[in-house]
């Protein structure tokens, strides 16, 4: 009898259900211990699904002998050594040290079914509770709401320490007052993109936008920003930090919009980040792999030039919650218009905060400005990164030729993505309506269609409509697996 | 030592206002002792004597804190004067005036500029010069107004103190919610903040979790002032929506005379459009017999809400009884002079540009006569009519309900924003939340306890 699993005995509502997990998962080769990616449980785990009464309470561990609840085994395993256990009872179970994954109670969450579950009970109390919680802590300082109790204690601490620098120079301790200034400032008015120091970046401290860039840097300009951009940050940083990683963005984008040769021809071997659809941005440089880049995101709605061209991408895609519709960019692709780099970890869509106005190159960039700012925007999460990443568990494949890898996970990755932003439990919603449908949009692809489409792409010109690569519309946005990777 | 009566200095004429600035010492008891010593220095340099702390300081010569105007000898002062025109008894006219003459400046401290600015007021009412008084002023703070300068001086304002932050995010608040869902916006902006009220509402907008609304902003224009700045703004609004991703749109109407004149058709009110009608310090100027018609106008545009801010005074219905209406207007005035003198810096240049307009609100207030005002102008042009006549946030709301208004709440989130909004300022201000059935609906922002904006919501 004590072969069972424990929770079998505790009338708590505990359902157990032991499925099998996700059939289209690796499986775990590494001898050691290896995180998956959020809700890509180890198919051999068990699932455990718990009653959002039971998710939620304290104390899940019960002493079977006076009732006593604990919020630890290991508290109640202490517990139970007071009671004075014959031998016998003490051994509490042989139980083999089985995985287990926990899916999410709440119906219509993603992360319900087995498939989906999350492997730490933590994560799935957190999760639960972010987005499918109330919002019970408030900061003191700005009323942002927080459901889960840590995220609020980081916001706090970092909350009001962020300082905000406006292009003119002034700096401001009050969000409020930085985001009217912006509107009204003469930097504003001006097209030109400003190269505006790394300076303004390497003081990204408290960045909570954590790209790790890997694999060449774009160009020489490029790269120097992007290295200084893109520092890996532990933990869930302060909400604030857009501004400077935008304006590294900008900075990004500039020189890019006007070498975009060059950064052509190095994005291609940016493959791992973040692919995000497959249209060719750059047509005289046809990426010589699979994945072509569409860096090109913003909001469609926007009156940018060509916007007939405009690849309409949905901003579910992965990396790009939030993000609006694509915007074409002026010169037929020639352009990098913007980056949604950040939006890996997105949840973060209010700080809107503009300072991207440099990075409108060209008149044209109007949109892309709008796009960066999307971008950095998403990418500044108060979540913590790791979570998403370290469940990831990908390691970046340089050879992108893996395609085969590729498509296991890609929709995997697309949902689990998406989802694993939600993780981050922001005080924003992170995922606009569309990503919600453009993640139902979105189906698994058999492999072979997708090597299909990626060779059609590279045929294919800069002109015409982005498909995303799926083929399945021009919402959806592919995703690619080893490109999270490229950002962790 | 007793003030002997002096023989009015030759007319009255503008030489008065010239003379140099005396130093005062405080008052005490009924007695009005003046230690009379030239300062030669007053003209140009503002005296230092109230400091911008929120402590009331006792020390220093001339503490400002006192908002009763007891001991004041400003206000004292001013209103003997004011009754003394109301009785029509000129030699204590000429008296009092000369007197405050002498004390007055608009560089001293806050009993001095008050003394200065009312002065002007009574004089023109004393002589009937109100209306030509109050062109001067508008013609001259016209020719030195640009967007530049009107920018420096709200974005400086609202950097100091929550007066009009303090409306903006509660009507902000109210509006998002009550459109939330919502996919074509359409906000009739009848403000005096100059659009400053807007970026905070596109940040927003762009940063929902759900698909970025299209916003139209539809701005009228009343006050002449800002129509020749409004371009400018309207430029940078788009730009801001553009970089925000916010699909904006931007209109501006002026030319109007009247409020009451608006239509749906002359704003482009769309079927598909979820209307919100946003009034900032826009109603006072309305014609008080036109009121109610131009908030039964709101109606007409079918709002989904109507976010109302107005300053807690009441210059209306004692408008026929000037004493009454002196010492009310002297009241608020008093409160947000001592407001100002301590949110900014002492030798701030943005206050002494507000104090200005306060300067010519008040000669609008006291000495411009509504009535005549129509018959006087020679063209049909009533634009320029605009009168400052404030009402208390119950008075306001009385009038709304009368329209069939009803009142909405703010949410505990609003309030939230705007208590954190106000811990971002200098202490002194404070949250006044309506009180169950208490006939006011709408919040109160306190200064040193007492009540100076309110913002109130109403749906139809």
């Amino acid at each position: 009898m004590l072969d069972k699993m424990p929770e079998d005995t505790i009338p708590n509502g505990f359902v157990q259900n032991s499925v099998i997990a996700g059939s289209n998962n690796p499986p775990n080769t590494a001898a050691k211990k290896k995180r998956n990616l959020p809700g890509t449980p180890d198919p051999e785990a068990e699932v455990i699904a718990l009653s959002p009464k039971t998710l939620m309470a304290t104390n899940r561990f019960l002493c079977e002998i006076c009732g006593k609840g604990f919020q630890r085994d290991q508290n109640l395993q202490l517990h139970r050594r007071g009671h004075n256990l014959p031998w016998k009872l003490k051994q509490r179970t042989s139980k083999e040290v089985r995985k287990r994954v926990y899916v999410c109670p709440e119906k219509t969450c993603v992360h319900h079914h087995p498939s989906r579950a999350l492997g730490d009970l933590t994560g799935i109390k957190k999760h639960f509770c972010r987005k499918h919680g109330e919002k019970k802590w408030k900061c003191e300082k700005c009323s942002k709401r927080y459901a889960v109790q840590s995220d609020w204690k980081a916001h706090s601490k970092t909350c009001g320490t962020r300082e905000y620098k406006c292009d003119c120079g002034t700096v401001f301790s009050r969000r409020d007052s930085f985001i009217t200034h912006r509107a009204f400032c003469d930097a504003l008015a001006e097209e030109t993109a400003r190269v505006n120091a790394a300076s303004s970046m390497n003081s990204l401290a408290n960045g909570s936008i954590s790209y790790h860039f890997m694999g060449t840097p774009l160009g020489p300009s490029v790269a120097q920003h992007f290295s200084s951009i893109f520092k890996p940050i532990p933990g869930g940083g302060a909400d604030e930090t857009i501004d400077q990683t935008r304006r590294g963005l900008s900075l990004w984008m500039a020189p890019g919009s006007q070498g975009h040769e060059t950064v052509g021809s190095n994005l291609t071997e940016i493959q791992q980040l973040g692919s995000v659809s497959s249209e060719a941005m750059y047509g005289d440089h046809p990426p010589p792999s699979d994945y072509h880049f569409n860096w090109v995101f913003g909001n469609n709605k926007q009156s940018s030039n060509n916007a007939a061209e405009a690849p309409a991408i949905a901003s579910a895609s992965l990396p790009l919650t939030g993000v609006k519709e694509a915007a074409a960019t002026a010169s037929h692709h020639h352009q990098l218009v913007s980056v949604n780099v950040p939006s890996l970890y997105s949840s973060q869509q209010q700080q809107t905060t503009t300072h991207q106005t440099q990075a409108a190159a060209a008149a044209a960039n109007m949109s892309a400005t709008a796009l960066l700012q999307k971008a950095a925007q998403i990418g500044s999460a108060s979540t913590d990164p790791s979570l998403f990443l370290g469940s990831l568990g990908f390691k970046c494949s340089s050879n992108i030729n893996q395609v085969q890898d590729g498509n296991k996970y890609c929709g995997l990755m697309y949902c689990s993505n998406a989802i694993a932003d939600r993780h981050l439990g922001n005080d924003v919603e992170i995922s606009s309506a569309s990503d919600i449908s453009s993640l139902s949009q979105l189906q698994m692809p058999p492999p072979a269609k997708r090597r299909h489409l990626q060779s059609d792409r590279q045929a294919e010109s800069a002109g015409g409509q982005t498909r995303d690569f799926l083929g399945v519309g021009v919402q959806a946005i592919s995703c690619h697996p080893s490109s999270i990777n490229g950002w962790i | 030592m007793d003030i002997t009566l002096f023989s009015p200095k030759g007319t009255h004429s503008h030489h008065f206002f010239s003379l140099s600035n005396q130093q005062l010492q405080q008052s005490n008891g009924d007695q009005i002792a003046l230690d009379m010593q030239t300062n030669n220095n007053n003209n140009i340099q503002p005296q230092n004597s109230c400091h911008t702390s929120t402590s009331r300081s006792s020390d220093s010569g001339e503490p400002c804190a006192d908002t009763t105007g007891g001991n004041k000898w400003a206000s004292k002062l001013l209103k003997e004067c004011a009754r003394a025109i109301s009785d029509k008894d000129s030699s204590k006219i000429h008296h009092l005036l000369w007197m405050l003459n002498e004390l007055a400046s608009p560089y001293g401290d806050c009993d001095q500029k008050l003394a200065s600015y009312f002065l002007q007021a009574l004089f023109c009412k004393a002589t009937e010069s109100g209306q030509r008084c109050y062109k001067t002023l508008t013609s001259v703070a016209e020719k030195s107004h640009s967007f530049d300068s009107a920018r420096k001086l709200i974005l400086k304002f609202q950097e100091v103190s929550p007066w009009t932050t303090f409306g903006h995010v509660a009507s902000n608040g109210a509006i998002l919610e009550a459109l939330d869902g919502e996919t074509k916006l359409h906000i009739i902006d009848m403000s005096n903040t100059l659009c400053t009220q807007w970026p905070t509402l596109l940040e927003a907008l762009a940063t929902r979790n759900d698909e970025t609304p299209h916003l139209k902003l539809t701005v009228v224009v009343t006050v002449s002032l800002v129509r020749l700045v409004m371009k400018e703004i309207g430029q940078r609004m788009e730009k801001f929506a553009r970089l925000m991703g916010v699909p904006f749109e931007f209109k501006v109407i002026t030319g109007l005379n009247r409020l009451v004149e608006l239509t749906k058709e002359t704003l482009g009110v769309k079927e598909d459009e979820a209307v919100a009608v946003n009034c900032i310090g826009a109603l006072r100027r309305v014609a008080v017999e036109e009121r109610g018609a131009v908030i039964q106008m709101f109606q007409s545009l079918k709002p989904k809400v109507v976010t109302i801010v107005e300053e807690e005074a009441d210059l209306t219905s004692s408008r026929y009884d000037f004493v009454k209406c002196f010492e009310e207007c002297l009241r608020f005035y008093t409160l947000y002079f001592e407001m100002l003198e301590e949110s900014f810096v002492p030798t701030s240049n943005e206050r002494l540009m507000l104090e200005r307009e306060c300067s010519r609100d008040i000669v609008r207030v006291l000495a411009c006569d509504d009535d005549n005002n129509s018959s006087n102008n020679g063209n049909g042009d009533r634009e320029e009519e605009e009168c400052e006549r404030r009402e208390r946030g119950s008075q306001w709301a009385e009038k709304l309900k009368e329209a069939a208004f009803s009142p909405v709440g703010f949410s505990d989130d609003v309030v939230d924003d705007v208590k954190a909004l106000l811990k971002r300022y200098r202490a002194g201000w404070g949250l006044v939340l309506p009180q169950g059935d208490d006939n006011t609906s709408g919040i109160y922002l306190t200064w040193k306890e007492e009540p100076v904006v309110w913002a109130s919501a109403w749906k139809p």
